[in-house]
């Protein structure tokens, strides 16, 4: 066992390559999450536009079959299609990677701020009107601060979910953390020491991202007794 | 009182033929009402008889259904009219204060002029100061809503609309929702505010303040305006049957 780790570990410095694997990992999961943030916002706000007369915009559909296809289908086949299809002619794995779990991970905010926006007390809006500002100044001032402090802790599980979720990349060869175990392996002729390994390593730092989200929340919560 | 030489001005607010609908249900059959600068009205009836929609269509939080709403020479409910202007010159005060939780009371109260750039966050601080002394929470400022009483709140939310000097203020049963302690500090606020002058119509179950304040008061039943008297005639020689009912009910 130690023989196994020492060659899968420490041997030619291959303990580099986990945190290399690491580092593009983190690199995809952050700026997946920021795009997931933005592209779900605004899907969120399509979505739930309507005309005066209750029916979706146009923009609302499309927001719509956006979050419903996306949601509808596996992310492995998402990742597929975003690499040999639409972005076919770009070999930047990160740039792909980021693509297409930003745009996964945008279907997924987009509900969990729908429900972040919905428990936010309808006066808050009617107060904002009656004042004379538009339904976007309230929406953007008043309302959308309420909800994302609402859905904060579903919003830092999606991105813990999106890390774990990243590990397929490894699949069309982006060299994350899951690929760099898989690199050692080619070189050990032994995969079950690399894979423990990469796991192990996913698992600190979810566990240390948890302690961390756990303590923001804490303090958010401490912020509104009511 | 004020309304005898204000009657030959034209109305700040005309109600004219004002019904609303939700679904099969009709709200307000049909009401005329002619408001004048200065005028204070006070709105009582049954729970459910349709004051509070009144109180809303005014300011289009509700969409009327028929009829037309008018503030000085514009049509509020005209669809190519700028609501938000409109709104910008009526204050609505709510049942259940709805100060933006995200935002401490100074926040709360230069939010919307700043926003609109009607003031600029100097002016509007300093106006916001002014006011929260009037009312006597200037040591509130930098406290969130969640962090006051409710008749603090309810005190913040008046200001909050003063703030943007509104033609007429909306109060929709302001008191309702608070401990029976709170009602004063805030009757004493609208009655301040009555004196200075403001235009007000308030729905309202104090009766104590309707006597005090109001020029005329208005009781609303079945979605139309049942008995319109001055507050002396309402209360001691009610002429429509269901106001007695409901006046021997509350009194």
């Amino acid at each position: 066992m130690a023989d196994l780790f020492y060659k899968s570990f420490i041997k030619a410095n291959r303990w580099q390559m986990y945190l290399q694997g690491l580092g593009i990992t983190m690199w995809v999961t952050v700026l997946a999450a920021a795009l997931g943030i933005a592209l779900g916002t605004l899907a969120c706000l399509f979505n739930m536009q309507r005309t005066k007369d209750g029916r979706r915009t146009i923009g609302s559909m499309i927001a719509y079959v956006y979050i419903d296809v996306i949601r509808g289908t596996p992310t492995m086949i998402q990742l597929l299609i975003m690499w040999n299809v639409i972005m076919a002619s770009s070999r930047n794995k990160i740039f792909v990677a980021v693509m297409a779990f930003g745009i996964n991970s945008g279907a997924y905010v987009a509900e969990i701020l729908r429900g972040g926006i919905q428990s936010v007390d309808p006066g808050q809006m009617e107060a904002g009107r009656s004042l004379g500002m538009t339904r976007w100044e309230t929406m953007i001032s008043v309302v959308l601060p309420q909800a994302f402090k609402n859905c904060f802790p579903s919003l830092l599980n999606e991105f813990i979910t999106l890390l774990k979720e990243t590990s397929i990349a490894s699949a069309v060869g982006l060299r994350d953390l899951t690929h760099a175990a898989d690199l050692v392996s080619a070189s050990t002729y032994e995969i079950f020491m690399p894979l423990l390994i990469a796991a192990l390593m996913y698992y600190i730092v979810i566990k240390v991202l948890s302690i961390l989200f756990n303590k923001l929340e804490r303090r958010l919560r401490e912020s509104d007794i009511r | 009182m004020t309304s005898a030489n204000t009657q030959q001005d034209t109305p700040l607010l005309r109600v004219r033929g004002l019904k609303k609908d939700f679904d099969e249900n009709h709200v307000l059959r049909g009401i005329d009402y002619d408001i004048y600068k200065g005028q204070k009205i006070v709105l009582v009836g049954p729970s459910g008889c349709g004051k509070s929609t009144f109180l809303r269509c005014l300011d289009m939080l509700e969409t009327p259904t028929a009829g037309e709403v008018w503030l000085g020479d514009t049509m509020v409910n005209d669809p190519k009219t700028d609501i938000n202007k409109i709104r910008q010159r009526m204050g609505m005060v709510f049942q259940h204060f709805n100060l933006f939780n995200n935002l401490t009371i100074m926040g709360n109260i230069t939010l919307a002029p700043v926003k609109l750039k009607i003031m600029t966050k100097e002016e509007a601080q300093e106006k916001a100061l002014q006011l929260l002394r009037r009312v006597k929470l200037e040591d509130k400022a930098d406290a969130y809503p969640h962090q006051l009483s409710g008749g603090q709140q309810q005190r913040i939310a008046i200001c909050r609309s003063l703030e943007m000097n509104p033609d007429v203020m909306l109060f929709d049963e302001p008191t309702s929702a608070l401990d029976p302690e709170m009602v004063g500090e805030v009757l004493d606020v609208m009655t301040e505010l009555a004196e200075q002058g403001m235009t007000m119509v308030c729905v309202t179950h104090e009766m104590a303040f309707a006597k005090k304040v109001a020029n005329r008061v208005i009781f609303i039943d079945e979605g139309v305006i049942k008995e319109d008297a001055p507050p002396d005639e309402f209360f001691a020689h009610p002429k429509n049957a269901r106001l007695q009912d409901f006046l021997s009910k509350i009194l």
